[in-house]
């Protein structure tokens, strides 16, 4: 779990891709999955998302979370033939819409991740979005500790266990309250680290001035090529929905 | 004797890269009290979590105290082995220093009677009596590390595992440590320590064993894997100086009869000998 959204380096186009043109695609991705509900037409979708995620050479790392994933949509069409009011085949057709929709749209997100460096996303969206970099900073450096925390909590897990912690108990309440055993030393790590983090950055001169950035983000043709892609797709599905396609009733 | 801890033929990677172990075979016997040394990465810490059941063994593959670690819950392990883990902010939660070294023994279930001794021996044994009442988190890393010792000996387990227990202590903290864990293995206690500090190993283990890249490469007395300098040399370790001085000393001599050196004292005593057989040489 703790490697799902890491920057996975590998040599291909989808790497070198402005990381604003992959968000768009994301971003489109999931209006487009949004706007459909006809299973067709979103199985259609998640193969083209598929398709970018090979041509990014990612999805040998993230079948691991597709697997994950799919047995959750699964669990999603399940829930809906047995609490659907309806049809039973209406039931399953919506339930499989949900499920691929799903899958869809956390599969674009981890391939724009998995291809896009954090350090990156962080120049774009203050360079060229000119969102204050405070903000971004602050919530691209908290996505970037979820898998050391991930990794933590299991060594914390260890920790306990090793002194004889419940975590491993088949009772749920006692696991619940040995649970308190993992989270609390967590916490105090996590305050730990923030602190020395925030003492790292002020002794580097964060906030001291007006920030440069060594890397200049490049928008090439092929991103604006991509970009209008997006665009054209998301008018050209809202048209198709206007005229009633790809929608079931 | 039956061994305490068996190992018969373990392997292991994790998921996503090379195996980190390789067909590892070992027998601890009660009492030993034996080093684990190697570079970074050579897989100590990977072999010693299989003790305990934080990696699950293959079925058959490790015995610990007559237990089977493949299908053992890590909660039952944990009366049979203490274990010691380098970083000690990964336990600590209590507010009180006292609180933290009864928590494992509350969660075994014993009675406030017996909890309390307990508590203060360990606390007295690592030398923190004094501050059984102070939060944990106002303690220097060097002082947690000993709460979070104290809070595994508290439990008295037959064998006790230390990872790298004297990082970031000075010399001072460093010996009283390894005292305390020489003075539980002469009471009983079978220990498997990580280091990296070879004057420890000379002074403290009587058994080293040594892993390179997941493979034992080593393993036997002390004295018996000091003198094989060349395969050491392997995983870029190096025998105290005393040690390699020695060594380099007895190389035109013959070298398999004269002893391995392990400490100044030795060396010294064992140069007044030579000078003696030399006095006596010369008188001739």
């Amino acid at each position: 779990m703790a490697r799902v959204i890491e920057y996975i380096y590998r040599d291909s186009i989808i790497h070198q891709l402005n990381p604003l043109s992959k968000l768009a695609w994301a971003l489109g991705v999931m209006v487009l999955a949004l706007t459909f509900n006809d299973p067709y037409y979103l199985l259609a979708l998640l193969i083209s998302v598929g398709l970018v995620g090979l041509t990014g050479r990612v999805m040998k790392d993230l079948s691991g979370v597709m697997k994950g994933l799919s047995i959750f949509a699964l669990i999603l069409v399940l829930l809906q033939v047995v609490f659907y009011h309806g049809a039973y085949r209406e039931a399953v057709t919506l339930g499989i819409a949900m499920g691929l929709r799903m899958m869809t749209v956390v599969l674009s997100f981890l391939v724009f991740l998995s291809t896009t460096q954090y350090k990156d996303i962080i120049l774009v969206l203050t360079e060229k979005m000119k969102l204050p970099y405070d903000y971004v900073f602050m919530f691209m450096t908290s996505l970037r500790f979820v898998p050391t925390f991930l990794n933590e909590a299991i060594q914390v897990g260890y920790a306990q266990q090793v002194r004889g912690c419940p975590i491993d108990s088949g009772n749920p309440w006692r696991k619940m309250k040995a649970y308190i055993a993992v989270a609390l030393p967590l916490v105090l790590i996590s305050l730990k680290k923030a602190e020395r983090l925030a003492i790292a950055m002020e002794t580097r001169g964060y906030g001291s001035n007006n920030r440069t950035y060594y890397k200049e983000p490049i928008i090439s043709t092929l991103d604006y090529f991509v970009i209008f892609l997006v665009v054209v797709l998301i008018i050209g599905a809202i048209i198709l929905r206007c005229k009633g396609l790809g929608v079931l009733h | 004797m039956n061994p305490v801890i068996k190992i018969d033929g373990l392997s292991f990677g994790y998921e996503f890269g090379d195996s980190v172990l390789k067909d590892i075979y070992l027998e601890i016997s009660p009492g030993e009290m034996v080093a684990l040394v190697g570079q970074n990465g050579a897989g100590k810490t990977t072999l010693v979590k299989h003790l305990i059941g934080l990696l699950r063994p293959p079925a058959g593959k490790v015995r610990v105290a007559d237990l089977d670690v493949a299908n053992t819950r890590v909660s039952k392990l944990s009366r049979q082995v203490g274990y010691v883990f380098q970083n000690p902010d990964h336990q600590i939660f209590h507010d009180t220093v006292q609180a933290e070294v009864a928590f494992g023994l509350n969660n075994l279930g014993l009675p406030r009677e017996e909890v309390e001794p307990r508590v203060t021996a360990a606390l007295s044994d690592v030398g923190l009596e004094h501050l059984a009442n102070e939060n944990p988190q106002r303690l220097s890393r060097g002082q947690r590390q000993r709460v979070a010792l104290a809070s595994v000996l508290a439990l008295r387990t037959p064998v006790i595992v230390l990872d790298e227990p004297t990082t970031g202590q000075d010399y001072q903290e460093r010996k009283q440590i390894m005292a305390l864990v020489e003075q539980l293995n002469k009471a009983g206690h079978t220990i498997v320590f990580i280091t990296h500090d070879m004057s420890l190993v000379a002074h403290y283990a009587s058994r080293v064993v040594v892993l390179c890249q997941g493979q034992i490469i080593l393993d036997g007395d002390t004295r018996e894997v000091f003198r094989q300098t060349d395969k050491l040399a392997e995983s870029l370790l190096l025998p105290p100086q005393v040690t390699v001085l020695a060594n380099q000393l007895n190389e035109p001599l013959n070298t398999s009869v004269s002893p391995v050196i392990l400490s100044v004292d030795e060396m010294q005593e064992y140069l007044q000998r030579v000078r003696e057989v030399k006095r006596n040489g010369a008188g001739d």
